[in-house]
């Protein structure tokens, strides 16, 4: 029979998610609009641009920012598929299950954000 | 490794991204390269026509390189005790400037200072002694450190110490001084009890900070861990661990004292 967990546990838990809520709704406008973005599918630097309306020299830091806490990850495109394609391959960044609660507690504190960004299209 | 693009890049594109390069730390200089030379080539080849030309792209470039470099110097110095003596140094400063603006001209506060020099003295040996009497800490399975790193390590809270001292005798006198003209006799009483005051948290600030800080390369301990259950205090471990974030090892701090554990344990890695 399992032994349950002391409530003390359930206390500490529940502190340490508060603190990461906590943590979270602190990001800044500009960083939900970037996080808010990727979730919605649009993957590369240019095209968070395109899509936020933020310059270049926002964006790009940001991406670095948000990826050094763990709220994105970033890859690169296989490059036998970018060669064939005549290109050479692109870092492409995706949200992480960490962002996504992050983009949940930001949507609540930004309401107007999932009005900001549509979906973007296949 | 950077494979060649289908095709040359501007030349103001190139340019660019020599000046980046430099200004990128050297362990991320490849990747960085390979990221913006795939930015700027796909910039100059849109899918979609209505967007053409790179330059918007630069200012990104540019502070995207510039990020690199200031997070490789913030991952470098983060907690370092020279970081530590900067700012404390810095707050030396600051808190001399009302003193300054009183006194008139740097002359003069020199003479201040130098009249006032005995009696600070006087307290500061006094409030050093009690604060080292009642905070020593005593740290279980101290490492082996050499000689060096143990000069280095009493060098450094000596001069912490020192910094703290004259600070607090700073702050309490740019508080003090003005009222000195109207309240003679409360400012004389009341000086040196502020500078006690102060110069004690200041000094168990410095203690509690010299109990955190890695044993070897003296950066200030992070990532805190609760280990073990408050409930079982009596049967096995139960505090904070704090590990130092270059891995030389890691500080196991108790919650309570029992008689197996008195105090912190540095463990060595």
């Amino acid at each position: 029979m399992p032994v349950p967990e002391p409530c003390h546990t359930y206390v500490a838990n529940y502190i340490r998610i508060a603190y990461y809520i906590a943590r979270m709704q602190r990001l800044s406008h500009t960083a939900a609009l970037i996080l808010k973005a990727l979730s919605l599918g649009y993957c590369f630097g240019f095209d968070i641009m395109a899509i936020t309306g933020l310059p270049s020299g926002t964006v790009y830091p940001a991406l670095r920012r948000l990826e050094r806490d763990a709220l994105v990850e970033s890859d690169w495109e296989p490059d036998d598929n970018a060669s064939a394609n005549g290109r050479p391959s692109r870092r492409y960044y995706q949200i992480t299950q960490t962002g996504k609660a992050a983009v949940l507690a930001a949507s609540e504190r930004y309401p107007l954000l999932t009005r900001l960004i549509p979906e973007k299209q296949a | 490794m950077i494979l060649p693009l289908p095709s040359p890049l501007a030349r103001t594109d190139r340019m660019l991204l020599r000046v980046g390069l430099r200004l990128t730390p050297p362990d991320d200089r490849e990747n960085w390269l390979r990221c913006w030379q795939a930015e700027l080539w796909h910039r100059h080849h849109p899918r979609d026509a209505s967007r053409t030309g790179a330059t918007d792209l630069y200012a990104g470039l540019i502070r995207d390189a510039l990020w690199l470099r200031g997070e490789s110097w913030r991952i470098a110095f983060a907690g370092t005790a020279i970081v530590c003596l900067l700012v404390l140094s810095g707050l030396l400063l600051l808190t001399s400037l009302p003193l300054l603006v009183l006194t008139g001209t740097p002359h003069a506060l020199m003479l201040f200072l130098i009249a006032a020099g005995p009696r600070f003295l006087c307290e500061a040996t006094l409030v050093t002694i009690v604060s080292f009497a009642t905070a020593s800490q005593y740290l279980e399975h101290t490492p082996r450190a050499s000689m060096l790193t143990q000069l280095r390590s009493r060098l450094f809270q000596a001069a912490k110490s020192a910094f703290v001292l004259a600070i607090a005798f700073l702050l309490s006198t740019d508080v003090f001084q003005p009222i000195r003209s109207a309240h003679c006799f409360v400012a004389e009483i009341l000086h040196p009890l502020g500078f006690v005051l102060l110069a004690l948290c200041g000094l168990r600030w410095s203690f509690h900070d010299g109990g955190r800080r890695c044993q070897h390369c003296l950066r200030a301990l992070a990532s805190p861990a609760r280990v073990g259950r408050p409930s079982w205090n009596f049967l096995d471990t139960n505090g904070t661990e704090l590990l130092c974030t270059r891995g030389h090892g890691l500080l196991s701090i108790p919650e309570i004292e029992t008689s197996w554990r008195r105090s912190s344990r540095w463990i060595a890695a």
